[in-house]
């Protein structure tokens, strides 16, 4: 019990600190933060399927897609609304699109094992990304562009900053919840052995669903902030097999078996891109390449799991 | 005697081929109650429809004398069936402890975890040593007695065990078949699926001799012992 009082104090402060940052760093370093953030959040989004099921889905830029797309066209239609109810509006949007989504597809889909889910959801996102870009109301090859809705006199990188920041604060908090919870167990068992699971009376379709949908969700609530930064999207820079690709790099150089993984894997790739990289664009791909082998080989549990391990 | 479990006409099997075909058993609350047969005759189809992990393709099963057939795993649970699985299925790569906790997933077990936790280690010495162990780490008998104890922490009502004594040395299935009395002493009632046919009816109340998906012999277990179809097809007498 004082434990967790500790996890949370500190969890708090932490966030704290992270929130004044921007009123002392430059506009570059708000901006690697935010990226920082949004793939953290995104990656944990995965990883509450993937690090609670071991069901991997190659697939979740779908739910990117969707929310950015959702949110878009919502903003247009409530355009003459003040900028804090069209935050809401989009978010709600891009959340409530991607779970109903997620929901539709969450029974045929989860009846699939290992390989041929991750398969599957792959496909899931091809068939939307093509979908979308055929319909003219998402705007096609031209795309659609979103207001900038970042309050008057504060900067706009640092109003999405704080956004981003407490999305993954939020997704992190949810994910913690459910790691204590009776369906944070039942998730465990089902990643443990499926079939166990069921024996032991683990209801294991029901629990699957609703991660399934409470992944999809929030990827979509994340993928509406992430539209609303870039300010203009496409199909191609929202349903992009790359942004399902770091969800899964994250979380394995962080490491599966923790909350913290996923965030500790976005901060270094995400961190190594922008800062380290940023001036060797062309060799940026193969170091990429180079420190996901270099993790599998030294830390295949990730770096939170080579911490855990030297201190057995 | 009031039967707790009773399946009539059971029907089950898996696609097209049914290996279980108007099959009749009870078993009274309170007893130990043995299904025994060759390879193939339809034991672990039965206590897995039982279970609610197989749906039956016909017949009843009635469970403290309801009509529970065709509920699912949860649901039977819930009510107080607890099937230890063939093969264990015990996580191994989660500790004992945590093994057992999942044990209490359903609702009603999960009220009384702490308490049925220390009753657990009280019957498992060796597990409450070994308590922060990963399950895959322990020897087949330790596993078998895991799997046992994680069953137990759903405070079943009737326990169905799939072949416990599969793969495990001679010494240590005289060790388990003595617990499964003590937990028949202790209120639960036992149904045991077993190739293990002399020690299995050495314990039984009541044995269900099953050949092609139904029952061709039952009786008391010292009965069915002495009789000649027994001795010569599973005791080679």
């Amino acid at each position: 019990m004082a434990r967790t009082l500790l996890v949370v104090v500190l969890a708090l402060l932490l966030f704290a600190a992270l929130a004044t940052l921007p009123l002392f760093l430059k506009a570059f370093y708000i901006r690697v933060g935010l990226s920082i953030f949004l793939s953290a959040g995104f990656a944990v989004c995965w990883w509450l399927l993937a690090g609670f099921t071991a069901y991997y889905s190659f697939g979740h830029t779908a739910f990117v897609g969707v929310g950015a797309f959702a949110a878009a066209l919502t903003l247009r239609a409530v355009a003459a609304a003040a900028p804090g109810l069209q935050l809401a509006a989009g978010l709600l949007a891009g959340l409530v699109t991607a779970a109903v989504i997620a929901a539709a597809i969450a029974w045929p889909i989860l009846r699939l094992r290992g390989h041929y889910f991750t398969i599957a959801m792959l496909a899931v996102a091809l068939v939307l990304g093509e979908a979308v870009s055929a319909f003219p109301v998402f705007g096609g090859s031209a795309g659609l562009s979103l207001p900038n809705i970042a309050p008057s006199g504060m900067r706009v990188e640092a109003f999405f900053y704080w956004l981003a920041l407490a999305l993954l604060a939020i997704v992190m908090a949810i994910a913690w919840i459910i790691s204590r919870s009776r369906l944070g167990y039942g998730l465990a068992a089902i990643r443990e052995d499926e079939d166990a699971a069921q024996m032991l009376g683990v209801p294991t379709t029901r629990f699957k669903v609703v991660a399934f949908v409470l992944s999809g969700g929030l990827t979509g609530a994340l993928g509406a902030v992430y539209a609303l930064n870039l300010g203009y999207i496409t199909t191609d820079s929202v349903f992009r097999g790359s942004l399902s690709l770091e969800m899964i790099v994250n979380s394995l150089v962080g490491g599966m078996g923790s909350l913290l993984g996923p965030v500790i894997g976005a901060a270094i790739m995400t961190g190594v891109t922008k800062l380290v990289l940023a001036d060797l664009l062309e060799y940026h791909l193969a170091i990429t390449g180079l420190l996901i082998v270099a993790v599998v080989l030294v830390a295949p549990d990730g770096v939170a799991g080579l911490w855990r391990r030297t201190r057995r | 005697m009031t039967a707790l479990l009773s399946v009539e006409g059971l029907a089950a099997g898996y696609g097209g081929a049914l290996a279980v075909r108007g099959l009749d058993f009870a078993v009274a609350e309170g007893s130990i109650a043995v299904l025994v047969g060759a390879n193939g005759a339809g034991k672990t189809t039965t206590v897995q429809v039982i279970a609610g992990a197989l749906r039956p393709s016909g017949g009843t099963v009635r469970f403290a004398g309801e009509a529970v057939t065709g509920r699912d795993c949860p649901v039977m649970v819930e009510r107080g069936v607890t099937l230890v699985p063939e093969g264990r299925l015990i996580f191994s790569r989660m500790t004992v402890e945590e093994n057992l906790k999942m044990g209490a997933i359903n609702r009603r077990a999960a009220r009384n975890l702490g308490r049925n936790l220390e009753r657990v280690f009280t019957l498992f010495p060796r597990l409450a040593q070994r308590r922060h162990q990963f399950g895959g780490s322990m020897s087949g008998g330790e596993q078998q007695m895991l799997a046992i104890a994680r069953g137990l922490m759903a405070e079943p009502r009737l326990m169905i065990l799939d072949e416990p004594s599969l793969g495990l040395a001679p010494k240590i299935v005289a060790e388990m078949f003595g617990l499964i009395r003590q937990l028949n002493v202790e209120g639960i009632t036992i149904l045991l699926v077993e190739q293990n046919v002399r020690q299995s009816l050495q314990l039984a109340d009541q044995a269900f001799v099953i050949e092609k998906g139904r029952v061709v012999l039952s009786g008391d277990g010292p009965t069915l012992l002495d009789e000649p179809f027994v001795r010569t097809a599973f005791l080679g007498l």
